[in-house]
C-alpha cells in the first residue's frame, strides 16, 4: 500500500482568515468544443457547463469552472478516498466523451492543490500580490477567475461570502502557501 | 545661538507632547506635529546643509517636497540610515537622528567649500570639458570625483523593515487633498464611485487648511473653518477611501498609477518592527482626478541661496501650521500679490516684516493696502541685487528697477534681515499630467504651463490646472466636476466666494544686476549648483535644445528633479535665445515625482520571495537525504547527493558508477508532461516532430525532436501513445511552458480545424526513474502484478498498471543507455514509490542520483542536452541527427527552414565528441576550440559538455566544431590561460553504440 | 501597463498576458514550394510601424487562448480586439 503525502499539512489561522489544503479532490479537466460534447456531459454527470466566461456550476457531488470557451475544471465536492485513485466521474466521461471523440478529459487531481480560504481577509491578502480587479468578484456568488498571485498562476472559485477555493500548481503550492501566509501574518 | 522661535500655538502643533531629536550631533526639542525642518527653524536653525558642487551653506528653503537644499542623512550608521530624506518631509519622532550631507568635516566648517572660490574654473561642463583627455586618465580622475560626488551614504547593513506591494482598483483617483481635492473626492464618492483620495502630507486640506485670513471666505466662514467642515463630512461617506502620506510616484498610460504609502517613518524606531514600512500601491482607476497644485516660483537674482532665504509661502506655512517663525526681521521680495499674504500671516503672529520689495511698480489690491496699512515699508518696483552673509542671510541689497526690467538704476540700499522670503509667483505641478502622456500648453499673461490635451481618461483641478484664486477655484471645480463624473449637480453650485487675490504680476526670469552675469551667482537649480550664468553659457556653446542644456548644466538632475528652477530655466533660455516661450516645450517629468525607496520598490520580493521555486513531489526525500539542489528554471532540482564529506567530483564518479555497474535512481518529475488528446492527435505530432508519428502502435513511445520555424532545435523528448487518439509528450524541464505555449499557438491560429486537446500534467505525475543492470529486478518487485519479460515489456514501451489500488504508467525508456524504467504516478503517492524502490533496491546499492550524473550518464551514451549542447543556432543536421528527420513528410515545424542557403552550408558548427589526448585532462565547458594557434586566431567552436567518465576511465566532451562532421580523428586545440590542450575529434557516441545495455 | 479586453475573459491587467508579434501573417500551406527568398519573407519579414499596428496576443495567465490586437504604437491606445480567425476591422 502507498502512503498519500499532500503538501500543505498545516492549517493556518490569522484573524480575519483561515487557510488549508482540502484533499484528496478529484479534479478533472474536460474539453471540447462540439454541442454533442456539452450535452453528453450535461447528461452523464447531471451538470450544466457553465459557457458564461467567469463562471461556475454546481451539482451535488461536483463543481465546474469555466477556464476558456472549450475548457472547465471539474472537481468532487467531497473528498475521496486517498488509498485509491480510480473515480467513477472519470471513468464515466472516459466511456462517453474522449473514448468516443467528443473531447478530452484529464486526470489533474494532483496537477492542482486546491486551498480553501475563509474570512474577511481574503481579498486583502490578494490585493497584495494580484493584478486582477476583485471589486465585483468579491460579491459574486460562483465567480471564477484564473489569474496570477504573487506572479504565480491561479485559479479562484468564490464559494460564498468570505470563502474561496485557490487552485495551484502542485511544484508552485509550498511556496504560494508560504507567500500567503507571509503577506496574511500583517493584514 | 539657540533661540526659541516658537510664536502663537498652531492647532495642528501638539506643544504637550515635547520630542527630543539630535541634529549633528546636538539635541534639540520639538512637538508632536513637527517636520524635522519646522522643529529647526523653532530653534534657530537655517544652516542644514552644503550643495553639491560648491559646497555653499545651503538652508530649508520650502515647506514641501519641492525642498532642493534641506536634504538630510537619518540614523547614520545604523541599518536604517537613509541618505537625502527632505527635511521638510520627515517628520520628528523621539530619538530621531539626522545630519547634514555632502560635507566634511563638519556642516560649519566644510573643506569642499573651497569649490565655491574656485567656482570661476568650474563652470557647466567643467567634468565633460576636463576629463575627457587623454582618455587613459580617466582612471585617475575618477577616483577623486567619486570620492566627492554623490549626495549622502548608502546603507551597508541589510534593510530590517518590511515593504509591501498592494493592487487597488478603483473608479476615482483623487490626487491631491487641498481644497480643489477635497470638493472632488466627496462630489466623486457621493455620487457613487468607489472613490480613493490620496495626499502626500500627514493632513488633509493643502495650504488652505492654514488659511486663517479674513481675506478669504467661503459662505462667510474664513476659508480653512469651511474646509475643516468639509474634511470631517468626507471622513463619514463609505465608498471613499483616504490615504495621507501617500505620495504618487509614477503616472503612466491607462490610468496607471504608482503612490507610495508611508506608515512608519514618523514612528520612534523600537516601534517599527514587523510593520509594513513604505507600501507601494498599484493604482488602477478609472477616472483620475489630478489636484496636485502647485509650487512657488523663487526669484532668480545674485546670492539667491543662503541659508534664510525662503519661499515665500513657506514662512508663511512654518508660521500659520506650524507655529513657527523663520526670522525675527523678516524682509519679502515678490513679482505678485502671494508675498502680501505671507506678510498678514506674520502680522497676525506678531512676527516682525521689515520691508517688501515687489518688483511691479503700480499695484493696488486689498491685501497690499493692508500691509502699508500695517506700515510696512513697501519697495514698489525694485529688486533685490545681492545678499551676504555666509551661513545666514544678513543683508539684502535692493535696487529700482528699469520700466522694461532689464536693468536697474538708481543707488543701491541695504536692508538688514535675517530671512528672505521669495515669491515668483507659483508653477502648477503638472508632473504627473505629463508622465501619463498629457500636452501641456502655455498660458502668456502668467507665463506657465497648464493641461491642455489629456492622454486618458483624467482631468486636472484647481492651482494645477493653473486657477490660482479661491473664486476661480471654487466656481471652476464644480463645473469641471459635474462634466466629468457626469453629473447633474454638486453640492457647491451657490458658494459666496470672497476672494482678495489680485492677479498681476510682474514675471522676469532673470533679475538684473548691477553686476556682469559673470560675476553673479543667480541659483536656478539649488541642488547642483546650476546657475543662470552656466546656462547662458550653455547657449554660448551652441546647446539649443532643452533637453541638451538639462544635461550639460544638470539643471533639473537632482533628486528634487528641479520642481524650483525648472520653469526658469526654459525662461532663460528662451529669453537668451530669443525664442519664443513654450514654444521649445519643457523637459520631460519622469518618475518618480519624489524620490522612492529601494526597498519600496521590491516590496516582498526578497529573501524567500525573491524568485518562485517550485519542488518535486519527492523534494522532502531528497531534503531528508542531504542532497545537494541546483535550480533548473524555477525548479529545485537534486542535483547530487554526497556521502561522508564527498565533493562533488567525488559524488558524482559513485553515483555515475552504481547507475550503470547495478542501479541508480533519479527524480525526473520535472520533465514537462503534456496530455494530447483528439482524434488528430497522430496528424499533430507528424506537424511537430520532426520524424513520423501515424505508425507508433498503441503502448510504444517514441523520440521526438522539435524545431522552430527557423529549423533550429527548439526541444525534444520522448512521447508515448497511450491510446489510439491519446498520447502523452514528454518535454525538458525548462521548455515545458514555452512548448506547451507554442503548440498551443499553433493548434489555435495555423491548424484550428485540427482535433487536438492539450492539457499539462507536469505537476499531476511524480516520475521515479529506475535504471542499470538491476532496474527490472527491483522495479519488478515494487510492481509485483506486470510482466516485466522483454516480450512483453521491450525497450521504448509503456504500461498501465496499479501499485496497490493506485494507477500508475510504467514507461521503459533510458536517458542513461542503460535499462531502465520510468514509473509515473500521481503526484501525491510518488514519494511512497520512490522510498519502496530504496527499499526494495537496497540489496542491489541502489543508487539515488541526481542532475549531475544524469548530465554525466547521458554524455556517455552521446545524447544531447537541448539548451546545452545547443543554443538556437544548430538544427538536427548539425547534431549528426540526419536520422531522426523525416525525409518522407511533406511538412512539420521547421522543414523548410532545413535547406535554406545558410543551414545546408557544409561548415556550420557540427557536434563532434571530443577526447583528450592525455584521458585525465577534463575540459572545461564553454572552453574555445581551435585548429592551430596564431594571430589572429580562428575559433572553430566551443565545449558544449564534458566529463570525467568513471565508467569509461576517461575524460569526454561534446563540443561544437566548425565542418566537425568531416574532421573524425583529427587533433584540435584547446587553448586555456595557461596551456594547451590537445584534443581529437570523435564520435559522440562514446558508450554502448550497439544499444546492448539498452536491451539487456 | 495596458488594459487589455481579452474576448474571452473581459478586461484584465497586461500582466496576464504575452504579446507575439505581427498578426496576420499565414504559414504557407506548401513551404516546399517556396524559394528560399519567398520562405524568409514569411520566417523573418515584420512590420515596425509608428501608427496602428496589428498585433498577436495570448491570454497566457488566464483562458490561454489568442486573439488579434489593434494597437497605435505612438499612443498604445488598443483600438480592438477581435478573435482568431475574424476579420480586422477596417476603420
Amino acid at each position: 500500500m502507498l502512503d498519500y503525502t499532500n503538501v500543505i499539512t498545516k492549517e493556518k489561522s490569522y484573524s480575519g482568515l483561515q487557510m488549508k489544503e482540502i484533499k484528496p479532490v478529484m479534479k478533472l479537466i474536460i474539453r471540447g468544443k462540439k454541442r454533442e460534447f456539452l450535452s453528453a456531459i450535461g447528461k452523464s454527470l447531471n451538470l450544466l457547463l457553465p459557457t458564461e466566461p467567469n463562471t461556475s456550476s454546481r451539482s451535488e457531488k461536483l463543481s465546474a469552472l469555466w477556464l476558456s470557451p472549450d475548457e472547465w475544471i471539474i472537481y468532487s465536492n467531497e473528498i475521496s478516498n486517498p488509498d485509491t485513485n480510480n473515480y467513477e466521474t472519470e471513468n464515466l466521461l472516459n466511456k462517453k466523451i474522449s473514448n468516443i471523440g467528443l473531447g478530452a478529459v484529464t486526470d489533474v487531481s494532483d496537477q492542482f492543490v486546491l486551498i480553501n480560504m475563509k474570512g474577511d481577509k481574503i481579498f486583502d491578502l490578494f490585493e497584495t500580490g494580484s493584478p486582477f480587479n476583485f471589486n465585483i468578484f468579491r460579491d459574486k456568488k460562483g465567480a471564477v477567475t484564473q489569474t496570477i498571485l504573487a506572479r504565480i498562476d491561479v485559479i479562484i472559485h468564490n464559494q460564498n461570502q468570505n470563502e474561496v477555493n485557490l487552485f495551484v500548481r502542485r511544484s508552485f503550492s509550498q511556496h504560494l502557501f508560504s507567500w500567503m501566509n507571509d503577506s496574511a501574518s500583517r493584514l | 545661538m539657540t533661540k526659541n522661535l516658537r510664536v502663537k500655538t498652531s492647532k495642528y502643533i501638539d506643544e504637550t507632547y515635547k520630542i527630543s531629536f539630535k541634529f549633528n550631533g546636538t539635541t534639540y526639542y520639538g512637538y508632536k506635529g513637527d517636520t524635522l525642518a519646522s522643529a529647526l527653524l523653532a530653534n534657530n536653525i537655517h544652516l542644514v546643509g552644503r550643495s553639491f558642487k560648491y559646497h555653499r551653506p545651503r538652508g530649508i528653503m520650502t515647506a514641501g517636497s519641492e525642498e532642493p537644499n534641506a536634504i538630510v542623512q537619518l540614523h547614520k550608521n545604523s541599518s536604517r540610515t537613509e541618505p537625502n530624506v527632505r527635511a521638510t518631509e520627515i517628520e520628528i519622532y523621539e530619538g530621531l537622528e539626522a545630519s547634514s550631507q555632502n560635507c566634511w568635516p563638519s556642516v560649519n566648517f566644510d573643506i569642499g567649500g573651497i569649490n565655491n572660490f574656485l567656482s570661476p574654473i568650474l563652470p557647466a561642463g567643467f567634468y565633460y570639458k576636463t576629463f575627457m583627455w587623454p582618455a587613459s586618465f580617466w582612471e585617475k580622475y575618477e577616483y577623486f570625483i567619486r570620492k566627492s560626488a554623490g549626495l549622502g551614504k548608502s546603507p551597508t547593513e541589510p534593510d530590517p523593515d518590511i515593504y509591501e506591494h498592494k493592487y487597488v482598483h478603483c473608479d476615482v483617483l483623487v490626487i491631491g487633498a487641498g481644497i480643489s481635492g477635497i470638493i472632488a473626492a466627496k462630489t466623486s464618492a457621493k455620487s457613487g464611485f468607489k472613490t480613493l483620495l490620496v495626499d502626500e502630507k500627514p493632513y488633509l486640506g493643502g495650504s488652505t487648511i492654514y488659511q486663517n485670513s479674513e481675506h478669504f471666505k467661503i459662505n462667510n466662514q474664513i476659508s480653512s473653518s469651511w474646509l475643516d467642515k468639509e474634511i470631517n463630512e468626507i471622513k463619514k461617506i463609505k465608498n471613499l477611501e483616504v490615504k495621507t502620506r501617500t505620495s504618487v510616484s509614477a503616472f503612466h498610460g491607462y490610468n496607471f498609477l504608482l503612490a507610495r504609502e508611508n506608515l512608519t517613518d514618523h514612528l520612534p524606531l523600537n516601534q517599527r518592527n514587523n510593520k509594513i514600512r513604505h507600501r507601494l500601491l498599484k493604482i488602477r482607476s478609472k477616472k483620475v482626478i489630478n489636484a496636485t497644485g502647485s509650487l512657488e516660483r523663487p526669484l532668480i537674482f545674485d546670492n539667491n541661496d543662503r541659508p534664510g532665504i525662503l519661499l515665500s509661502s513657506a514662512i508663511e506655512k512654518y508660521a500659520n501650521l506650524y507655529g513657527v517663525a523663520c526670522g525675527e526681521k523678516n524682509v519679502l521680495f515678490t513679482n505678485n500679490d502671494s508675498a502680501y499674504e505671507t506678510v498678514i500671516s506674520l502680522n497676525q503672529k506678531g512676527i516682525n516684516v521689515e520691508a517688501i520689495i515687489d518688483n511691479r511698480e503700480e499695484i493696488d489690491s486689498k491685501l497690499i493696502k493692508e500691509a502699508e496699512n500695517n506700515n510696512i515699508k513697501i519697495y514698489k518696483g525694485y529688486t533685490v541685487v545681492n545678499t551676504s552673509g555666509y551661513k545666514r542671510v544678513n543683508q539684502v541689497s535692493i535696487m529700482q528697477l528699469s520700466k522694461d526690467g532689464q536693468k536697474v538704476i538708481g543707488t543701491k540700499k541695504s536692508i538688514d534681515c535675517d530671512c528672505l522670503g521669495i515669491s515668483g509667483g507659483w508653477t502648477p505641478a503638472v508632473h504627473l499630467f505629463t508622465q501619463s502622456g498629457g500636452k501641456l500648453k502655455f498660458r502668456d499673461e502668467d507665463q506657465v504651463f497648464i493641461p491642455n490635451i489629456y492622454p486618458s481618461d483624467q482631468i486636472s483641478i484647481g492651482s494645477c490646472n493653473g486657477e490660482f484664486t479661491l473664486d476661480e477655484i471654487l466656481t471652476t471645480t464644480p463645473k469641471t466636476l459635474k462634466e466629468f463624473l457626469n453629473l447633474k449637480k454638486t453640492d457647491y453650485e451657490d458658494l459666496e466666494i470672497q476672494s482678495s487675490f489680485n492677479k498681476s504680476k510682474r514675471n522676469i526670469w532673470l533679475l538684473p544686476s548691477d553686476k556682469i552675469i559673470g560675476k553673479t551667482k543667480p541659483f536656478v537649480d539649488y541642488q547642483n549648483d546650476a546657475t543662470a550664468k552656466d546656462i547662458k553659457l550653455a547657449l554660448r556653446e551652441g546647446f539649443r535644445s532643452i533637453e541638451h542644456v538639462k544635461r550639460y548644466t544638470t539643471t533639473g538632475m537632482g533628486t528634487d528633479q528641479g520642481k524650483l528652477g525648472n520653469m526658469h530655466a526654459l525662461g532663460i533660455i528662451s529669453e537668451t535665445a530669443g525664442t519664443k516661450m513654450g514654444e521649445s516645450g519643457t523637459t520631460t517629468f519622469r518618475p518618480p515625482y519624489t524620490p522612492l525607496t529601494f526597498g519600496t520598490i521590491v516590496g516582498r520580493n526578497v529573501g524567500e520571495y525573491f524568485d518562485t521555486f517550485r519542488k518535486t513531489p519527492i523534494h522532502e526525500w531528497h531534503v531528508e537525504n542531504k542532497a545537494e539542489f541546483e535550480n533548473v528554471g524555477q525548479w529545485k532540482r537534486a542535483w547530487y547527493y554526497p556521502k561522508d564529506g564527498e565533493n562533488m567530483h567525488d559524488a558524482v564518479q559513485r553515483e555515475s558508477k552504481a547507475a550503470r555497474d547495478s542501479a541508480g535512481i533519479l527524480d525526473a518529475s520535472t520533465l514537462g508532461k503534456i496530455d494530447i488528446q483528439g482524434t488528430d492527435a497522430s496528424e499533430f505530432l507528424n506537424r511537430v516532430y520532426t520524424n513520423a508519428w501515424s505508425k507508433l502502435a498503441v503502448g510504444k513511445c517514441r523520440y521526438g525532436l522539435m524545431l522552430n520555424e527557423d529549423g533550429m532545435v527548439y526541444d525534444d523528448g520522448v512521447t508515448t501513445r497511450l491510446g489510439e487518439n491519446h498520447y502523452i509528450m514528454t518535454t525538458t524541464t525548462g521548455g515545458a511552458a514555452t512548448v506547451l505555449g507554442k503548440l498551443e499557438d499553433y493548434l489555435q491560429t495555423e491548424w484550428p480545424e485540427l482535433d487536438v486537446y492539450l492539457t499539462s500534467v507536469t505537476d499531476h505525475y511524480a516520475t521515479v526513474s529506475v535504471c542499470g543492470p538491476n532496474s527490472k529486478k527491483i522495479v519488478s518487485q515494487v510492481i509485483p502484478d506486470l510482466d516485466f519479460s522483454d516480450g512483453s515489456f521491450p525497450h521504448m514501451s509503456f504500461k498501465n498498471t496499479k501499485i496497490g489500488k493506485i494507477k500508475c504508467r510504467v514507461m521503459r525508456i533510458s536517458f542513461t543507455g542503460e535499462h531502465s524504467y520510468e514509473i509515473n504516478i500521481q503526484a501525491n503517492y510518488g514519494k511512497s514509490v520512490w522510498e519502496k524502490c530504496m527499499e526494495v533496491g537496497k540489496e542491489f546499492n541502489i543508487t539515488p542520483y541526481g542532475t549531475e550524473t544524469m548530465h554525466l550518464l547521458r554524455a556517455e551514451k552521446g545524447f544531447i542536452i537541448v539548451g546545452q549542447d545547443t543554443d538556437a543556432t544548430m538544427t538536427p543536421i548539425d547534431l549528426q541527427m540526419d536520422w531522426i528527420v523525416s525525409k518522407k513528410k511533406y511538412d512539420f515545424i521547421g522543414k523548410r527552414s532545413l535547406y535554406r542557403s545558410d543551414t545546408i552550408k557544409e561548415d556550420r558548427k557540427q557536434l563532434v565528441g571530443l577526447l583528450t589526448e592525455d584521458p585525465k585532462e577534463v575540459l572545461e565547458e564553454g572552453a574555445q576550440i581551435v585548429a592551430d594557434i596564431k594571430s589572429p586566431i580562428e575559433m572553430l567552436g566551443h565545449v558544449t559538455s564534458s566529463y570525467y567518465s568513471p565508467n569509461l576511465k576517461k575524460s569526454i566532451a561534446l563540443g561544437v566544431v566548425r565542418g566537425g562532421k568531416n574532421m573524425m580523428g583529427q587533433k584540435l586545440i584547446i587553448p586555456m590561460e595557461n596551456k594547451k590542450i590537445n584534443v581529437i575529434v570523435a564520435d559522440p557516441v562514446f558508450l554502448d553504440k550497439e544499444n546492448k545495455r539498452l536491451n539487456a | 501597463m495596458f488594459v487589455i479586453n481579452c474576448p474571452y475573459c473581459g478586461e484584465r491587467e497586461q500582466s496576464e498576458f504575452k504579446a507575439g508579434g505581427e498578426a496576420h501573417i499565414v504559414r504557407p500551406k506548401q513551404p516546399t514550394e517556396l524559394s528560399d527568398d519567398e520562405w524568409a519573407e514569411y520566417l523573418f519579414m515584420r512590420k515596425n510601424i509608428k501608427g496602428i499596428q496589428f498585433e498577436r496576443w495570448v491570454h497566457a495567465h488566464g483562458c490561454r487562448k489568442w486573439f488579434n490586437l489593434v494597437r497605435d504604437t505612438s499612443n498604445d491606445v488598443i483600438k480592438a480586439v477581435y478573435k482568431m480567425g475574424e476579420k480586422p476591422p477596417t476603420k
